[in-house]
């Protein structure tokens, strides 16, 4: 396993096809991404449940609402003057409210664009994709991101970083500042609270991402191959307190992963998802018991079933070449 | 330019710097030149420390100092504003890419003669000139730097809630702050030489004036002291930049 | 595609046709007899083109300067690798080039020109200093970058260090070596006609100043055109040949970035 990668490489990059120029690339920055704004009228009517798609609620868990649908959304790039490239086709999606959903595949399967049209960074071409029945259009605090690449402000301390969010949200700089420290505390980084972010390692870094995310208290996480920059042991650890973190309040969290063991270990669902053009192969209940354990979870066969399956799973359509 | 000044090789360092000295010096002693025409090294010094405590050359220094901040900040004002507002708007980025495509590779110089009849001989038209000079370099670094800051910092603010215009200044300005501060440094070091060049082709104080003022007189040593003075002006200003960077970037890595 | 490149090719074209015309309406509304108009001044170019005398020294500004840049560019790019690649080299220099950065090279020339006279040789010498710091410059950056996995690997194939230094650190530091180059040019240009200025003996900026000093502002605003074309069609013929040059370096900024 590569100790460091570099973001580009397994992000499906949705920008990439932005502006080739630098001209406007700032303002592209700033705008979703909506390649093909015409004809993209979110239709108003709730979507029946159709086939395997269909995310059922979870288990034990109480009368389950959905929090996030994702209704019929296509993403299409144009890479060169002639050629599209079908990041995602037709995808409908439901996550209910406290679910642990992970969104499984292969790099270049639109994993994270997926995960970036819910953020509302990137404006699906056709579709529309929905955060509690109100279409969503932009970013907003009710979805926090984190990234694989910390994305930290470099010029604020770590401080400085967690407290943004709460700033931006007219919360005063006491109080604020009061809950940051809490948080920074809860993600086991206390005494780096005026630490700049290129003195702390890879994984101190994403701990304090995390904290920034959860600090403007977001309803769903959105995580994009958070720990994939890590180093195998640092990535463990983090999942395990990510885990512990997430049992105090339960909230929702839309993982996105290409590591089949991680997805496992750490979610209610795991959406398997497979390559040009992107879609949803098969969704997958993981019932396993909680809090788990990472030492009793290893050895639980269970586990390792769902493990291989998913695995041969993924060889299969590699085989197969087209996938179903 | 040429960072890392105050290295551990610093001896290493010292060594060319005396070793120009001491031939200056050798040359004088041995005959080669006469010390009419390069006068030693030690005259040069002590006739320049005399000079800077005389109240005539600490008013040619003011007057070199002010011409050149008052063009400095226009120019960083405007740079700045112009970069970032050509990196966020295609409208605006239409307009101001074509012009400094052209302007960018003028030779400002030539504008001199113009802005000596549209502005006069005073203050006016050699701080416009040290703008028009130092502008550029600042302008491009601000377009760069800020169409070069990561889109995830941009997203990570926008999910926190801060609106698009407040992304500007609160993202993307202090993204693009290393980059902007290169900017600066190169139009501090353009401003320092067109400042004194302006003094040299016309004026009647500052700098340049002193050495052209000791040109026609063929007074090597006053020619020596206003060269010695700008190239210390520029490296202690050049010093100043860089702790106002360091400050700034305190939080970058390599800053 | 096509018609995005021709407007881009245009742009620059129709923001000099924008500039003329701001100028135009600028000296109308003035009615300044010191500002003539676009127009007016455009009239005055045929007849300093047309001058042989004035022809002739352009052309021998031209040619100081190519010699200026063609010396600086041939002792820089070395100097610039070896310091890049050497951190003693680099120290020995860095200290000396910070003193000299800030002193405006054509002020030096009343000085060369008390030793040297008012030769072509005093007007080359100040033009290829003025162009020999950007150009060290960036051929150090350029070369302090080179991945040393790549040396390594020359190393490995048994290549000699000077070897090393002009088959994988010279072309390896090609474009940054080469956006020194360009803005050594600029400089070149610019120093140029700052001698002139000072100088007062002959040369484009000279016409410039006499043309001042003669209150002939049609001649003055001309030779700005004049010498504001040659900057311009300098940097865009000097920018086809690098994009030639390094074709396989990633598409760069396509504005001079450093004017140092």
């Amino acid at each position: 396993m590569k100790a460091r990668q570099n973001g580009r490489g397994s992000n499906d990059a949705p920008h990439g096809c932005a502006n080739d120029s630098l001209s406007g690339r700032l303002l592209a920055k700033l705008m979703p991404l909506n390649p093909r704004a015409s004809g993209t009228e979110g239709g108003m009517t709730v979507v029946s449940a159709r086939s395997s798609e269909w995310v059922r609620p979870v288990t034990q868990q109480d009368p389950a609402s959905a929090i996030i649908e994702i209704d019929r959304v296509s993403q299409v790039f144009q890479t060169s003057a002639r050629k599209d490239h079908v990041a995602l086709s037709d995808i409908s999606l439901t996550i209910e409210e406290g679910a642990f959903v992970s969104i499984l595949g292969p790099s270049g399967c639109g994993k994270s664009t997926l995960l970036y049209i819910v953020g509302g960074f990137v404006s699906p071409t056709s579709g529309a994709a929905r955060m509690k029945g109100q279409a969503i259009t932009g970013p907003g605090p009710d979805r926090g991101p984190v990234f694989q690449e910390f994305a930290l402000f470099p010029w604020k301390t770590v401080l400085g970083n967690v407290m943004y969010g709460p700033r931006q949200q007219g919360v005063r700089a006491a109080e604020a500042e009061a809950q940051s420290r809490a948080l920074i505390e809860m993600v086991g980084l206390k005494g780096y609270e005026n630490f700049y972010p290129k003195e702390l390692s890879g994984g101190m870094k994403q701990r304090v991402a995390l904290a920034r995310t959860l600090a403007y208290h977001p309803e769903v996480l959105l995580m994009d191959e958070p720990f994939g920059a890590l180093d195998a042991h640092t990535r463990t650890r983090l999942q395990n307190d990510l885990l512990n973190i997430w049992e105090r309040d339960r909230k929702t969290v839309l993982f996105v992963t290409h590591s089949v063991d991680e997805a496992v270990f750490l979610s209610d669902k795991v959406v398997m998802m497979s390559k040009s053009p992107g879609r949803i192969r098969q969704v997958i209940d993981i019932d396993l018991p909680r809090p788990r354990r990472r030492n009793e979870l290893l050895l639980d066969p269970r586990y390792q079933k769902y493990v291989v399956d998913i695995e041969r799973m993924f060889d299969e359509s590699d085989q197969a070449g087209a996938p179903a | 330019m040429m960072s890392r000044f105050f290295s551990p090789n610093l001896v290493l360092g010292i060594a060319p710097i005396l070793l120009v000295i001491a031939l200056w010096q050798g040359l004088v002693s041995f005959g080669f030149a006469p010390a009419v025409l390069l006068p030693p090294p030690g005259f040069v010094f002590g006739r320049l420390l005399q000079q800077l405590v005389t109240s005539t050359f600490q008013h040619e220094i003011a007057a070199t100092l002010i011409r050149l901040f008052a063009g400095f900040a226009i120019a960083v004002v405007l740079g700045v504003s112009i970069g970032i507002a050509a990196a966020a708007s295609p409208a605006i980025n239409a307009v101001v890419r074509p012009i400094v495509r052209v302007l960018a590779p003028l030779p400002k110089v030539a504008l001199y003669p113009a802005l000596l009849l549209l502005l006069g001989f005073g203050h006016g038209s050699k701080i416009t000139l040290v703008a028009a000079d130092a502008l550029f370099p600042i302008l491009l670094s601000t377009y760069y730097g800020a169409s070069t800051v990561e889109q995830k910092l941009i997203w990570s603010a926008m999910a926190a809630g801060s609106s698009r215009y407040e992304i500007l200044f609160k993202v993307v300005l202090p993204a693009a702050m290393p980059s902007i501060l290169t900017g600066c440094r190169i139009g501090l070091v353009i401003s320092c030489i067109v400042v004194f060049l302006a003094e040299m082709i016309t004026s009647t104080d500052g700098l340049g004036h002193a050495l052209v003022t000791a040109a026609r007189t063929f007074q090597a040593v006053d020619m020596f002291v206003p060269l010695i003075t700008i190239s210390l002006l520029g490296l202690v200003l050049n010093g100043l930049l860089g702790v106002v960077r360091s400050y700034l970037l305190r939080g970058f890595p390599e800053a | 595609m096509s018609a995005a490149g021709m407007t881009k090719r245009a742009a620059p074209v129709l923001a000099c046709i924008g500039l003329l015309v701001v100028w135009q309406v600028a000296s109308l509304a003035l009615k300044n007899d010191s500002f003539p108009t676009a127009i007016g001044a455009m009239r005055a170019i045929p007849d300093i083109l047309g001058d042989k005398e004035s022809l002739i020294n352009i052309l021998a500004s031209l040619r100081r300067m190519a010699m200026g840049f063609g010396a600086a560019v041939l002792v820089s790019i070395p100097l610039g690798l070896l310091m890049g690649r050497s951190a003693a080299v680099a120290a020995f220099f860095n200290p000396l080039l910070m003193v000299i950065y800030p002193v405006p090279k054509a002020a030096l020339m009343p000085i060369i020109m008390l030793w040297l006279g008012v030769g072509d040789i005093t007007k080359t010498l100040v033009i290829f200093l003025g162009v020999s710091l950007p150009v060290i410059y960036h051929s150090f950056e350029g070369a302090k970058a080179v991945e040393e996995k790549m040396l390594w690997s020359g190393a490995a194939m048994g290549l000699s260090p000077v070897q090393r230094l002009v088959r994988i650190v010279l072309p390896a530091a090609l474009p940054e070596i080469l956006t020194g180059c360009r803005t050594g040019l600029v400089l070149a240009l610019i120093t140029m006609i700052t001698s002139e200025m000072i100088a007062r003996q002959s040369g484009a900026g000279n016409i410039l100043f006499n043309a001042l000093d003669m209150g002939q502002y049609e001649t003055v605003f001309a030779m700005i055109i004049i010498v504001g074309a040659m900057g311009i069609c300098l940097d865009a013929i000097f920018e086809r040949v690098r994009a030639r040059l390094v074709r396989w370096s990633e598409p760069q900024f396509d504005m001079p970035l450093s004017f140092s």
